[in-house]
């Protein structure tokens, strides 16, 4: 059984108080601080890395994961349990990142992407980096969701409401279109 | 199948066509090479996993929806704190309020019509001290007559006196303890004159007869 997305098992049984997802969206439903506090425990660490690659910054991350956790709170009582609640919070966090990004484009905040190959000899990471933004939004949201972030295609679709084989096609485009453009940045 | 270059897209897509890539890639340089990006770039993509310290940042989203918790808490929300509320201020108000009373009633003159006020016990109490001296002096008269009481009239008057006296007796203590209480004096009064008159009957009796 998959307890929490990507979380192993033995670390779901380390918290008595709430030992399982359901146990714990309950608990989340009837607003107790605490339930949110050990949801935050969980995922915040994921949720921050993942935002900061869709928004470029600690501090935007950080303000659009108080932003998705202050949602996922004052929504939490109408919570039906369709989706898991990770998958729930994820996909609230992912909305909240559009909306960052968007109210950003407005404003024309948003920095010219990166030319990464104007540079060659930079380290695979950095590189990597710089391609991710050259990718389009669906490419760049599955790399980040199961090669950065560890998520499952299975949870994958969920998040993103795709079947679990649109998740692996995009996936495979993203690579696709990764190793091209690294590749054509190291000739 | 021969695997060729152009099928190195769907090898990476289909691990059932890797074997053959690897074959492959023994004798094509270039295609080895674009094998080798594909796996580092999913080596590489783990490491751009970012983690920071943020201690502020659950302390802030608590705070947050606490502050708008608040306005929402409506009384009746939180019937059960009242509910407790009120029935400690009862448990502390209601042995006060009795303790007090009878501190009161003890120490000081009440002003409801119930009791009386110190001027008005002092008068009572004179009155009753006046009834109590003309009762004995009537004793004393009436001591012979009741000592040798032969007739039913003066026995039966004697009975009636014995019965006014614990009466009397009674309700005298029971003003001790409520010296204020207007009921109980003005029944201790009717007491002493209905003795008074009783004495009086006894005393008439003999000069009747």
């Amino acid at each position: 059984m998959v307890w929490e997305i990507g979380l192993p098992l033995p670390f779901a049984a380390s918290v008595p108080d709430h030992p399982t997802e359901a146990e714990l969206a309950e608990a989340c439903r009837r607003g107790n601080v605490r339930a949110f506090e050990r949801l935050y425990q969980l995922h915040s660490a994921r949720m921050k890395s993942l935002a900061f690659h869709l928004l470029g910054s600690r501090a935007d991350a950080e303000d659009t994961v108080q932003e998705a956790f202050l949602k996922v709170c004052r929504a939490a009582h109408g919570f039906e349990g369709h989706s898991s609640l990770s998958t729930w919070i994820y996909r609230i966090l992912i909305n909240c990142c559009y909306d960052a990004i968007r109210k950003r484009q407005r404003l024309a905040e948003s920095p010219a992407p990166p030319d990464f190959r104007a540079e060659t000899n930079v380290p695979l990471k950095v590189a990597l980096q710089r391609a991710l933004s050259a990718l389009n939004e669906r490419q760049r949201m599955v790399f980040l969701l199961f090669e950065v972030e560890g998520l499952r295609h299975s949870e994958i679709a969920a998040v993103l409401e795709v079947p679990e084989g649109t998740s692996r096609s995009w996936l495979f485009e993203a690579k696709s279109q990764l190793k091209r453009l690294l590749t054509e940045a190291a000739k | 199948m021969k695997f060729e270059c152009g099928d190195l897209d769907r090898a990476m897509a289909n691990s059932d066509l890797l074997p053959e890539a690897r074959e492959h890639f023994k004798t094509c340089a270039a295609c080895r090479r674009e094998y080798r990006l594909w796996n580092e770039i999913s080596a590489t993509a783990r490491e751009l996993h970012e983690e920071w310290d943020t201690p502020a940042l659950w302390p802030a989203i608590r705070e947050t929806l606490q502050a708008e918790r608040k306005p929402e808490v409506f009384w009746w929300k939180q019937w059960k704190t009242w509910a407790i509320a009120a029935a400690l201020a009862i448990a502390v108000a209601v042995p006060l309020g009795l303790w007090r009373h009878s501190q009161a009633t003890r120490t000081t003159a009440p002003t409801t019509p119930d009791f009386l006020t110190e001027q008005a016990l002092r008068e009572v109490e004179t009155s009753e001290a006046a009834y109590r001296q003309s009762i004995e002096k009537l004793s004393k008269l009436a001591a012979p007559k009741l000592a040798t009481a032969s007739s039913p009239a003066v026995v039966n008057e004697k009975e009636r006196l014995s019965l006014l006296d614990s009466a009397i007796a009674e309700t005298r203590a029971n003003v001790a303890s409520n010296r204020f209480n207007i009921r109980l004096q003005t029944a201790l009064a009717d007491l002493y004159r209905q003795k008074q008159e009783t004495l009086h009957e006894i005393l008439n009796h003999d000069a009747k007869n």
